[in-house]
C-alpha cells in the first residue's frame, strides 16, 4: 500500500491534481513531506502563497475593556490575543529607579489539540524567553518609565499573551500583539500623598506609555536545507528542518536573530531573511499606527 | 509559596492600583434601571453576538459576546482517552476545562488554574453532559475547552452557551442544545443577566433573598440540566428565578439558532466554480 | 580580555575532560576560563511511549544551573541546545529511543551557551553517538565603542552592548544556531559571524588534539 502511494507522488504535479480535492487529501495525509515538496518545486505553496508572502495580517486593538491595553492579531488562522494590565510593586534594590515587564506567553489546550493542560510546556516557555529578550533587546520600552518614585514604587505591567488558534508562526504574532497592545496602554495618574507616604491613584486621568521603538519580527523555515518559506504554518513548520525569527526595528537595526538549531544557513540567505524582514516591519509599523489612529477616531 | 518556575517572574507582590483609588468606587443603585440602561425585573437580557467555527485547529469552537463578557469555546475529539484505565467500553467520556484569562478580570488574575476555575469547569461538565449522546462514542473522550477572554458577569451561563454551540458545530450526538442564563436577586427585585458590577455589588441592606441563579437549560425538550444557586433565597423567588432564566434563555435561542445554521450552510457550501 | 584585532582571534584558555563519569553513557566537562560545564549522555535507551517517535531517536535536553531550579533561561538554551543536537546527531539511526543530555553547570562567568554547547559536543562524542559533523559554540559580545570581543567574562557581558551566541557546524563553518541580545546592525552582524568562524577552527583543532591524546593513551 505505502509503495503505491510513494509512485502516486514521484509523478504527482498539484496543478494537475487540483480538481481532485480527495486525491489531494489523500497524498497530504500520507506522505505529508513530499506533498509540500511538490508545490516548492513549483515554487508555490499549497495555500497559494508565495514562498516569500505572509498570511493576512489583520489587528483589532483594545477589545478587552478590563485590560490597561489589550491587541489581538490573526496572522491567517493563528491568533494570538495580548492583554496588559498595570500594577504597582517596589522596585528592586539593585535597580531603584526602574519597573518591571513581565511577559508570558501561553498555549492552552483550546489553541490546538498538540498542547496538553498544565503547566507551559517548552515551546511556551522558550517563546516567552524569546519575548522578554526581544523587549529588553530592542528597549521598546524604557523601564525607568515605569518608575513613579525612586527606590519606592513602580509600575509592573503584566503583558499576558494567548494563543487562541495555533496555525504556525506563534512569535511573530506574538510580537506584533505586544507591541500594539503596548501602544494602546494607558496607565493611570499616580500621585503620592506627602502627609501618608502612600500613593493615590486617579483612574480617569490616563497617559499613554512611551514606545520608544517597534520591533517587528519575520521568522523563516528551511525546507530540505536549501528552500526558505516565510511565514510557516504549523504543518509546514513541523515537516521543515530548521527555523529562524529575524526581529529589526524601524531604524533597520536588529533586536534578535534567533535561529534555535536546526540545519545550517548560508550568510546569502541570511542576508536575505534580514531584508525580508526589514520590508515586514515597516508594513506592520503602518498597519499598527493605521488600526491606532482609526480607534482614535473612533473615539 | 512554591515559586513559579515556568513562567517569566516579575516582583514578589504588586498591588491593583484601584486598591488606592482616590475616588470610591461607584456605587450601583439599588432602584430604578440599571447601569446599562436594562430594565430590572424584566427579562433583560443583553444582546448577544455568536460566532461559530473560528478556530482552525479546533474540531469545533465558539464565541461568545454578550455585553463585555468575551468567551471562547473549543471542542476536539472524540479520540482515544488518554488514560487507559479511565477507558469506558461503553461511554464516551466528556472533559470540561474553563479557564479566565489573566487580564479577564478587573483584577489580574494567576495563570495557574483557581479553585474557582475548576469549579466552574465541574459544574459546566454537569450541565452539558445529560446533554450528549456519550453513549454513542465508546472509549473516546471529547474536550471541551472554554476561555474566558472578558468577565464582565453571567460567566458561567454563557460558558454553556457557548460549549454547547461549540459541540454542535464539532458535529458531536446531542440530546439538545444547552443555553445558559443567569439572574442574580437582591431583596425583592432581580436583574437578568447581571454585569460583573451587579454580581458583587449588594444594593439593598435586607439580608433576605440574597443570591444568585444559573440555569442550564435545554429548549427543545424543555428540561434543565444544571442548576447552581449561591446566597439565601425562599422557596417562591427560587421557582420563581428559575422560571424567569428559563424565559432568558428562549430569548437566547433563535440567535444560537441562527449561528448554528450559518455554520452549516458555509461548511456545506456547494463548491465553487473557480 | 582579549580583543579581537588583526592578529586573530583569541579565546580565553580552554580545557576538556572526557569519560569523566562512571554512570552515564557519555560525559565530558568543558572549561572556558572560570565557565566550567559537566555534560553527561545516556542513551540510546528506551523511551517513554508518550515521547516515542517512530523514525528517529528522541533527544532530550536538561540543563541544570548552578544553584536553585531551572527556569525560563534555561529552557530557551536547553532548546538551543537540544535543537543544534538534533542537527548534527544522526537520530534516524536509532528509531524509538531516547537520548537524553544532561548539562550541569558547574560555574559561569560569561560565554555559558557556548560552553555548554562545546560540553554537550564532547560528551556525545564520548558517548560514540554517530553524528553527522562536530559542532562547537562561540559567544561575541559588542562592547560600547563596537569592538568584538570573543568568549567574553560575565563582566565583559554585563558592559556589552550586544552579545551574540552561535553554533558552528565542523563541516562547512556554517551557523546551526544563532541567539542574540540587544540591538545591532547587519554590518556587526556578519562580522561577528565571521569571527566565531575564524574562532571555530581553534575550537575544532582542539577538539582533534584532545581526542587524540586520550586515545594516544588508550590505544
Amino acid at each position: 500500500m505505502r509503495y503505491k502511494v510513494k509512485c502516486v507522488c514521484d509523478s504527482f504535479n498539484p496543478r494537475k491534481c487540483l480538481s481532485f480535492p480527495l486525491f489531494l487529501h489523500t497524498v497530504r495525509t500520507a506522505e505529508p513531506l513530499e506533498y509540500h515538496r511538490s508545490y516548492l518545486k513549483e515554487n508555490c505553496r499549497h495555500d497559494g502563497r508565495e514562498l516569500s508572502e505572509f498570511r493576512t495580517t489583520t489587528l483589532n486593538i483594545g477589545s478587552i475593556s478590563t485590560a490597561d491595553g489589550s491587541a489581538l492579531v490573526k496572522l491567517g488562522n493563528t491568533t494570538v490575543i495580548c492583554g496588559i494590565k498595570a500594577e504597582l510593586a517596589n522596585p528592586t534594590v539593585e535597580a531603584p529607579g526602574k519597573g518591571y515587564i513581565v511577559p508570558n506567553v501561553d498555549l492552552p489546550p483550546l489553541c490546538s489539540s498538540r498542547f496538553r493542560p498544565g503547566p507551559p510546556g517548552e515551546q511556551a516557555q522558550a517563546a516567552s524567553q524569546f519575548i522578554a529578550d526581544v523587549i529588553e533587546s530592542s528597549e521598546v520600552i524604557q523601564t525607568e518609565d515605569l518608575c513613579i518614585d525612586r527606590g519606592k514604587l513602580c509600575w509592573v505591567l503584566y503583558c499576558d499573551l494567548m494563543c487562541l488558534d495555533y496555525d504556525g508562526n506563534l512569535l511573530d504574532a506574538c510580537i506584533i500583539a505586544l507591541l500594539a497592545a503596548l501602544k494602546n496602554t494607558k496607565l493611570p495618574e499616580v500621585t503620592i500623598n506627602t502627609e501618608t507616604c502612600s500613593p493615590e491613584v486617579n483612574l480617569e486621568k490616563r497617559r499613554e506609555l512611551h514606545v520608544h521603538k517597534h520591533p517587528v519580527g519575520a521568522s523563516f523555515c528551511i525546507f530540505d536545507n536549501s528552500i526558505l518559506i516565510v511565514d510557516p504554518m504549523s504543518e509546514e513548520e513541523s515537516l521543515c528542518t530548521a527555523h529562524l525569527t529575524v526581529v529589526t526595528d524601524e531604524e533597520e537595526r536588529l533586536c534578535a536573530v534567533h535561529k534555535p538549531g536546526g540545519t545550517s544557513l548560508s550568510g546569502e540567505k541570511l542576508q536575505e531573511c534580514i531584508t525580508r524582514a526589514a520590508t515586514r516591519q515597516r508594513e506592520i509599523q503602518k498597519l499598527i499606527d493605521k488600526v491606532i489612529n482609526s480607534v482614535k477616531a473612533a473615539q | 509559596m512554591p515559586t513559579d518556575t515556568k513562567r517569566v517572574r516579575g516582583p514578589e507582590v504588586s498591588q491593583s492600583p484601584s486598591l488606592f483609588s482616590c475616588k470610591p468606587a461607584a456605587v450601583l443603585p439599588p432602584h430604578g434601571p440599571r447601569a446599562d440602561g436594562r430594565q430590572r425585573d424584566q427579562v433583560d437580557v443583553r444582546p448577544v453576538f455568536v460566532r461559530c467555527g473560528l478556530v482552525s485547529q479546533a474540531k469545533g469552537s465558539a464565541y461568545i459576546e454578550a455585553g463585555n463578557t468575551k468567551l471562547m469555546s473549543c471542542v476536539y475529539g472524540p479520540r482515544e482517552t488518554e488514560r487507559k484505565d479511565e477507558t469506558d467500553m461503553k461511554c464516551g467520556r466528556l472533559t470540561t476545562d474553563m479557564r479566565f484569562a489573566p487580564f479577564s478580570c478587573p483584577e489580574r488574575g494567576s495563570w495557574i488554574q483557581g479553585s474557582q476555575d475548576k469549579d466552574l469547569s465541574l459544574m459546566l461538565h454537569e450541565s452539558l453532559q445529560p446533554a450528549v449522546c456519550l453513549h454513542k462514542y465508546p472509549r473516546s473522550q471529547i474536550e471541551v475547552n472554554v476561555m474566558v477572554l472578558e468577565n464582565s458577569g453571567s460567566v458561567l451561563a454563557h460558558a454553556v452557551t457557548c460549549a454547547s454551540l461549540a459541540l454542535a458545530d464539532a458535529g458531536i450526538e446531542m440530546y439538545d442544545l444547552v443555553l445558559g442564563c443567569s439572574i442574580r436577586q437582591d431583596g425583592s427585585s432581580h436583574v437578568v443577566d447581571p454585569t460583573y458590577m451587579e454580581e458583587n455589588s449588594c444594593g439593598s441592606v435586607s439580608s433576605e433573598n440574597q443570591g444568585g441563579l444559573t440555569v442550564a437549560f435545554l429548549p427543545s425538550l424543555n428540561q434543565i440540566s444544571g442548576l447552581q444557586s449561591d446566597g439565601e433565597m425562599t422557596e417562591e423567588t427560587l421557582t420563581a428565578g428559575v422560571r424567569t432564566c428559563i424565559e432568558g434563555c428562549y430569548k437566547l435561542y433563535p440567535v444560537i439558532q441562527q449561528a448554528l445554521a450559518k455554520a452549516v450552510r458555509r461548511a456545506a457550501a456547494p463548491p465553487s466554480e473557480s | 580580555m582579549e580583543v579581537y584585532g588583526s592578529s586573530g582571534v583569541s579565546l580565553r584558555e580552554f580545557g576538556c575532560e572526557q569519560s569523566l563519569l562512571s554512570r552515564p553513557d557519555g560525559s565530558a566537562s568543558f572549561i572556558q576560563g572560570d565557565t566550567s560545564v559537566l555534560a553527561g549522555v545516556y542513551g540510546p535507551a528506551e523511551v517513554k511511549v508518550s515521547k516515542e517517535i517512530y523514525d528517529r531517536a528522541t533527544l532530550e535536553v536538561l540543563m541544570q544551573p548552578k544553584v536553585g531550579l531551572p527556569s525560563v533561561r534555561e529552557r530557551s538554551q536547553e532548546q538551543c541546545v537540544r535543537e543544534t543536537c538534533e542537527a548534527s546527531l544522526l537520530l534516524s539511526l536509532h528509531p524509538r529511543s531516547s537520548l537524553t543530555l544532561i548539562l550541569q553547570v558547574l560555574h559561569d562567568d560569561g560565554s555559558l551557551l557556548s560552553c555548554s554547547l562545546n560540553a554537550a559536543c564532547m560528551a556525545l562524542m564520548d558517548a560514540g553517538l554517530p553524528m553527522s559533523c562536530l559542532f562547537c559554540g562561540v559567544t561575541c559580545a559588542i562592547d560600547t565603542e563596537g569592538r568584538i570581543i570573543t568568549d567574553p567574562t560575565a563582566a565583559q557581558e554585563k558592559e556589552s552592548r550586544a552579545l551574540m551566541t552561535f553554533a558552528i557546524d565542523s563541516k562547512e563553518h556554517r551557523v546551526l544556531m544563532s541567539a542574540t541580545k540587544g540591538s545591532f546592525s547587519v554590518n556587526e552582524l556578519q562580522q561577528c559571524i565571521a569571527v566565531s568562524q575564524s574562532a571555530s577552527e581553534k575550537i575544532f583543532q582542539f577538539y582533534r588534539d584532545s581526542v587524540r591524546r586520550r586515545y594516544s593513551k588508550t590505544l
